[in-house]
């Protein structure tokens, strides 16, 4: 399985500005004073060696996984202005033969886990065919009503691929292509959904975004280890820090590093990607954030340790 | 994870020995519970929770915390954290915590 992220930012889109451009520039001209680099093959090693966040950007794009797997479709987390990316660049591999067929998940309808599909480009395409899975049975009401005249200038009624939506239940797993799907309700504004995918080879990828784990609900945390367990990799909200989650930032339906770290731990899991990124949060911040997230796994790791990666756009994670 | 409660002449003060993790939780919320109970039953506005003796607190711990909190506050008790190893101030800076408590160096309350 292979997950390439298109986008991973948090509630709103964000670019990098023109100072901040400009900040990375300068930084790594200093950093460079006084060396010479041989060929291409040393710059690069050299921006390797400036860090993420002073070398490159964790990118800007609203929530978009993909998972590549063994059968013949396409399977996309959410529909995040990173699906813009995707839809364009799966033109590109439909012309090297690649079904057009698309199969979404989607953890909830919130503006920026929806936004993209209005820029999807293989929605008009009369031979593709796109599924979308969602455990909202209101989720074609919130696609239907983004294109809606007053917000958008395309009704949905003009695309043409054929369309069609699945609404699940929780606990009751489907399988699409081969891979078994399951979802799981999150504590999130509306709720959102967790789900846990599990390809023929045993590989299995949580997507678990815009979940709230609240100080008062502890208890129940024992679903999600069991959901989370023995995962490959855990795909997770980890949005605000712990004291922010609890305090002024409580019931906005978010989670922290730590406590997907702890949840990892006691599932399990291999590895975790730190994602939906808070859209305040300039490259360095996130940076920094990963970087305490190593540091608090190694503090707390009892058994086997946890891999912690940071999700960024255009990231892909082979498993 | 065992907690030790002691009544000063201005304060509780709660040991915490051993870890507080997924497993243990639960008696240290307990046991915080306990500890905001007796300070406002024995008239008293502060709650040291004594970290000296703890190896190291998870997610799980710190949010018990903040459980503990909510009832302090609404008991008028004051909760701060004393004596933390270097774990576990390490712990307290990657969470934020140290920005909710106040975090002091020793646990002093007069005897």
């Amino acid at each position: 399985m292979l997950v390439r992220f298109w986008g991973t930012r948090g509630s709103l889109p964000v670019a990098l500005t023109a100072p901040s451009v400009r900040q990375k520039i300068v930084g790594a001209l200093a950093a460079a004073n006084g060396m010479r680099f041989d060929d291409a093959d040393a710059i690069d090693r050299f921006v390797d060696e400036l860090g993420f966040a002073a070398g490159a950007t964790y990118g800007g794009a609203t929530p978009c996984v993909e998972l590549e797997v063994q059968g013949p479709s396409y399977i996309i987390c959410d529909m995040g202005s990173g699906l813009r990316s995707f839809g364009l660049d799966s033109i590109r591999r439909n012309a090297e033969g690649h079904a057009r067929a698309y199969n979404f998940f989607l953890s909830h309808l919130h503006w920026d886990h929806i936004m993209g599909f209005p820029f999807f480009t293989p929605a008009f395409d009369p031979e593709a065919q796109i599924r979308i899975h969602s455990a909202h049975p209101d989720a074609e009401q919130a696609l239907r009503r983004q294109q809606e005249e007053i917000s958008f200038p395309v009704p949905f009624d003009w695309l043409r691929a054929d369309i069609a939506f699945v609404t699940m239940a929780e606990g009751q797993p489907i399988e699409v292509d081969g891979l078994v799907v399951e979802a799981k309700a999150q504590k999130h504004s509306h709720v959102s959904y967790g789900y846990r995918f599990t390809d023929r080879d045993g590989c299995i990828t949580i997507y678990s975004t815009d979940s709230e784990h609240k100080p008062s609900d502890m208890e129940d945390e024992a679903a999600f280890i069991d959901f989370f367990r023995d995962a490959d990799l855990v795909v997770c909200d980890t949005m605000y820090s712990l004291a922010e989650s609890v305090s002024m930032k409580e019931d906005w339906g978010h989670s922290s590093n730590i406590v997907a770290i702890d949840l990892c731990h006691e599932a399990g899991a291999k590895r975790l990607a730190l994602f939906h990124h808070e859209p305040t949060y300039e490259d360095e911040d996130i940076q920094r954030m990963h970087e305490e997230s190593i540091r608090y796994e190694q503090l707390t790791r009892e058994r086997s340790p946890l891999d912690v990666i940071c999700a960024y756009d255009g990231l892909e994670v082979r498993i | 994870m065992d907690c030790t409660l002691e009544v000063g002449e201005d304060a509780v003060i709660l040991k915490v020995i051993g870890r507080v993790d997924e497993a243990t939780w639960n008696s240290f919320s307990e046991g915080l519970s306990g500890a905001v109970r007796n300070a406002r039953d024995d008239g008293l506005t502060r709650l040291i929770v004594d970290l000296q003796q703890l190896a190291y607190m998870s997610s799980r711990g710190l949010r018990a915390l903040t459980v503990a909190k909510r009832e302090a506050d609404e008991a008028g008790v004051n909760i701060s954290l004393a004596s933390p190893n270097d774990v576990m101030r390490e712990i307290l800076a990657i969470s934020r915590y140290d920005k909710l408590f106040t975090v002091t160096d020793t646990a002093e309350a007069k005897r």
